[in-house]
């Protein structure tokens, strides 16, 4: 007869096997420690906004691993097959999906003896007269420059990447349906920018990646510009934040807190490219009776978040039956994300995962976080601001449904961390866009929503300062700010809104010391 | 379950009678003599008394001597004092409850621990062992997932998840996340390595591949010689193949190395088996004092003790009143079969089975269990038919 297991004792093997490094982000974006040993799984940003130019639609946005370098070949930078990509909509103020858009990724790799994922040049170039045999002159060696997604023009796109996009909806008695959208119409994923040579028209391939999938909804998928924009080195150095705007480091003066044209410090994401998923749906598609309602109504205001999983390794080898019945069980979801900044900022290091991995509705086990912020702490320790004390109820509109943005009289919810978006408020239009947003009075902005040029860096950091509260919105308090006011690259002004990547044979990253990098110190 | 603490001193004295001075550290040795250094270079730095505690607390499972675990509590102490509730000594500090087998006030500070990081792995990994050491496997198993999930593939979350598996009846996929677990640790872990292997062994067995087994468990012995729960296990293959001389001569080896009533009492049933009969008695008799010594402590054999009552003192009511006491305790599969078989001792059929039935649900397909349940239904189907 065997004993029973010495089960205690297998305690000991985790001390020698399980050092994880801790506080290992490397950038904003790589938030949670084990998202930083996950780079095709992180989420570097989540936006939401009422499209600038078609009021009746919502574009989410969904940008994932961080810091692409644009010269990085042979291969840069697919997105991972085995990751479904998901944005989750909550439309009756529960913070349980009811809406979803799930993404999946496969890859081809079409010349397999070619030593890189992208070639092409001209009209294609044959082997010249002194081609050494047996590969005899004219023959075919590079193909044409890359100009097409498919068909002719596409020779050269060695490793192409195509995509699906399924619209799930829950129904009655927590039923869900799917339907493929675009049915069986190939979507194909916008490649790196390799350069002028391989591809001398890249915003033609940009505008061959939108794609209408049916139900009025637009996609695109690829690498473009990393739209975010921050002091990263300067945030994550305690707040060594290169601004003095008030003598107090860390803090604008007018003149530059006004100007949203110029930088005053480092974008350190500047010229980095990053993979996005973005799409435009109908408002329509997204409420919960299926109308598009005024501001002033309960039901205009939506919660939306992205998230990335990867398939699950079980316990059990053989799942039992009500785990069969679930389907979506048989993902891990590897992060989250609702709005900017949550878990980079406010989660504890050592919570960060459990946060990245947990469902919004089981965010009150993180209201510590929220509603007495150490961020809060930590700007009172270094640079001496009043903070409001806790418990921080000034909060409770980034984690609850609640006016300003839901309208009064929407059921707050759980605290759950969710963009929250007023569908009913008119989007502003571009050039009236205020990098502040709700606290420069553009009512379309962060944190109602988020759009691109939305400064959630300055934002969250006044908001955490206390801003929210009429008595502590005042300098230095809100003046707060890393001094990164603008993206480096210009957006577009049409879905998809996002920057076309940068080249790789040109690319270059801003420093502190010259022209818009910010000084030194 | 003693065996992890017990005293010995064999392998200590052995090796200083011996001369054998420049024999090789283990694993656990090193750690000691690394954090006893560090203590000396930095007498004031808590985290080296953690260190200290976590290495002696190895060392234990090494050897089988307690004395190792009461140094690691002082070591404990000197970390509180220099740094109050620092979390990395609170996980040691848990770590030795469920070596003194107190898995409800383990239970407690895991979830405690847990609430302060969710994200620490071998949090959820104390939180899987003190569910699963009280009966409680669907929290264990969400535990395991959750170490699953967190960091994909990491050796104790395999292990865990290897050992309910097994528990729920799935063999195959135990030894699959145990042999992962193996591939995966550093060849330097000697012991690490001998105790995953013990485990390949053991399922091997269990499976009936006596001769995968065989191969398993010593090579167990090979990278670290005399290990006790080797010996156990490779004890248990001689058994089933009836080569009782060399069970008893394993056997024999592992109650030396880790004399604790619970590895005493399958060396008797060895020696009876073997014929040699005298000595069994004799052992039987050691083994019941010992045991009954114990018996009231977290930590005891009294599950080998009910089945001692039972199968060799005919003595089932005191069988049914300390199976009765455990299993209040605690729910675990193994402690909830011995209590149905001392039911089953005392004519209580009925409520046999239905303590059976709860072992049998949690899918475990444990020889014992099985033979255990056909006797209790046997005993049912003979009381309605008179």
């Amino acid at each position: 007869m065997l004993k029973p297991n010495p089960l205690a004792t297998i305690t000991v093997l985790m001390a020698a096997i399980l050092a994880v490094p801790s506080g290992a982000f490397a950038a904003s974006h790589r938030e949670a420690p084990i998202t930083a040993l996950d780079h095709k799984a992180d989420i570097t940003d989540f936006f939401a906004f009422v499209s600038y130019d078609k009021p009746d639609k919502v574009t989410f946005i969904l940008s994932v691993d961080p810091l692409l370098e644009p010269a990085n070949g042979p291969n840069y930078f697919p997105f991972d097959p085995n990751v479904l990509y998901a944005i989750k909509i909550d439309n009756n103020h529960d913070a349980v999906e009811d809406v979803w858009f799930e993404f999946r990724f496969t890859t081809e790799i079409r010349a397999p003896n070619v030593f890189t994922g992208f070639v092409g040049a001209g009209t294609g170039i044959p082997a010249p007269g002194n081609s050494p045999p047996p590969v005899a002159p004219g023959t075919p060696i590079v193909p044409p420059a890359i100009t097409a997604l498919d068909g002719p023009g596409s020779e050269g796109l060695n490793l192409r990447q195509r995509y699906t996009v399924t619209l799930a909806r829950r129904g009655p008695g927590n039923s869900v349906k799917r339907t493929r959208l675009g049915g069986h119409m190939p979507l194909f994923a916008l490649p790196s920018n390799v350069g002028p040579r391989t591809m001398p028209n890249y915003p033609s391939l940009f505008k061959q990646a939108l794609y209408q999938v049916g139900h009025d909804v637009r996609v695109f998928a690829g690498t473009v510009e990393d739209p975010f924009w921050i002091d990263l080195g300067a945030a994550f150095d305690s707040l060594n934040f290169r601004t003095t705007g008030f003598n107090v480091p860390g803090v604008l003066s007018d003149a530059q807190d006004a100007d949203d044209t110029r930088n005053f410090a480092t974008d350190a994401v500047s010229g980095f490219n990053v993979n996005a998923i973005a799409i435009e749906v109908p408002v329509s598609l997204l409420t919960s009776d299926g109308k598009k309602h005024a501001a002033s109504d309960p039901k205009a205001t939506i919660g939306s978040w992205g998230t990335t999983s990867r398939q699950r390794v079980f316990v059990r080898r053989q799942p039992t039956t009500a785990r069969e019945a679930q389907a979506d069980d048989a993902w891990r979801q590897v992060q989250r994300m609702g709005n900017a900044l949550i878990n980079e900022l406010l989660v504890g290091t050592g919570s960060k995962d459990r946060f990245s991995m947990d469902q919004p509705r089981n965010d009150s086990r993180f209201a510590p976080f929220f509603l007495d912020p150490l961020l809060a702490r930590v700007l009172n320790a270094v640079y001496g601001i009043d903070i409001p004390a806790p418990p921080r109820n000034d909060l409770l509109p980034l984690v609850t449904y609640a006016p300003p943005i839901a309208a009064a009289g929407t059921p707050a919810g759980p605290v759950a961390d969710l963009l929250r978006l007023n569908t009913g408020v008119p989007p502003t239009p571009v050039g009236k866009q205020k990098r502040l947003g709700l606290l420069a009075g553009d009512p379309a902005g962060f944190p109602n929503g988020r759009r691109l040029g939305d400064d959630v860096t300055d934002i969250s950091a006044r908001v955490v300062a206390g801003v929210l509260n009429p008595s502590f919105n005042k300098a230095p308090n809100n003046r707060i700010g890393d001094g990164v006011n603008v993206n480096d690259a210009p957006y577009k002004n049409t879905f998809p809104y996002l920057g076309l990547a940068w080249d790789g044979r040109n690319r270059r990253h801003l420093d502190p010391g010259e022209v818009g990098g910010g000084p030194v110190n | 379950m003693k065996a992890i603490w017990s005293l010995t001193g064999v392998l200590l004295f052995a090796s200083v009678a011996l001369g054998q001075a420049d024999v090789k550290p283990t694993p656990a040795e090193a750690r000691i003599t690394q954090a006893r250094g560090a203590i000396e270079k930095h007498p004031d730095y808590y985290q080296a008394y953690n260190d200290l505690a976590l290495a002696l607390a190895r060392r234990a499972r090494e050897t089988g001597e307690p004395s190792h675990y009461d140094q690691a509590e002082e070591a404990l102490k000197s970390s509180f004092r220099l740094q109050p509730d620092n979390f990395e000594g609170r996980k040691v500090q848990c770590w030795l409850l469920l070596g003194k087998h107190e898995f409800e006030k383990a239970r407690e500070l895991a979830r405690e621990l847990n609430r302060r990081a969710p994200d620490d792995v071998l949090v959820y990994g104390f939180l899987a062992d003190a569910n699963t050491e009280l009966g409680d496997y669907p929290e264990a198993e969400a535990a395991a997932q959750w170490m699953l999930d967190l960091r994909p593939g990491n050796i104790p979350g395999l292990t865990r998840a290897a050992y309910l598996r097994e528990l729920h009846g799935d063999v195959e996929g135990a030894l699959e996340l145990m042999r992962m677990a193996h591939d995966q640790t550093d060849p330097g872990e000697l012991e690490d390595r001998a105790w995953l292997l013990t485990q390949i062994g053991h399922l091997h067995l269990v499976s009936g591949r006596q001769r995968e087994a065989e191969s398993a468990l010593t090579e167990a012995l090979h990278l670290f010689p005399r290990y006790h729960y080797a010996l156990g296990a490779l004890g248990t293959l001689r058994m089933e193949q009836k080569r009782w001389a060399e069970a008893v001569e394993l056997l024999e080896t592992r109650y030396a190395v880790a004399p604790h009533p619970e590895n005493l009492y399958p060396l008797a049933e060895a020696l009876e088996r073997a014929g040699r009969s005298r000595e069994a008695r004799k052992a039987f008799r050691t083994f019941e004092r010992q045991a009954v010594r114990e018996s009231k402590g977290n930590d005891n054999a009294n599950r080998e003790l009910i089945f001692y009552y039972i199968e060799h003192a005919n003595e089932p009511v005191r069988a049914l009143r300390l199976a009765e006491r455990e299993s209040a305790r605690r729910q675990d599969v193994y402690t909830l079969d011995a209590y149905a078989w001392a039911l089953q001792a005392n004519g209580r059929y009925r409520e046999a089975q239905s303590q059976i039935e709860r072992v049998l649900k949690a899918g475990a397909r444990h020889p014992l269990f099985q033979s255990h349940a056909s006797a209790i239904a046997a005993g049912l189907a003979q009381r309605a038919s008179r």
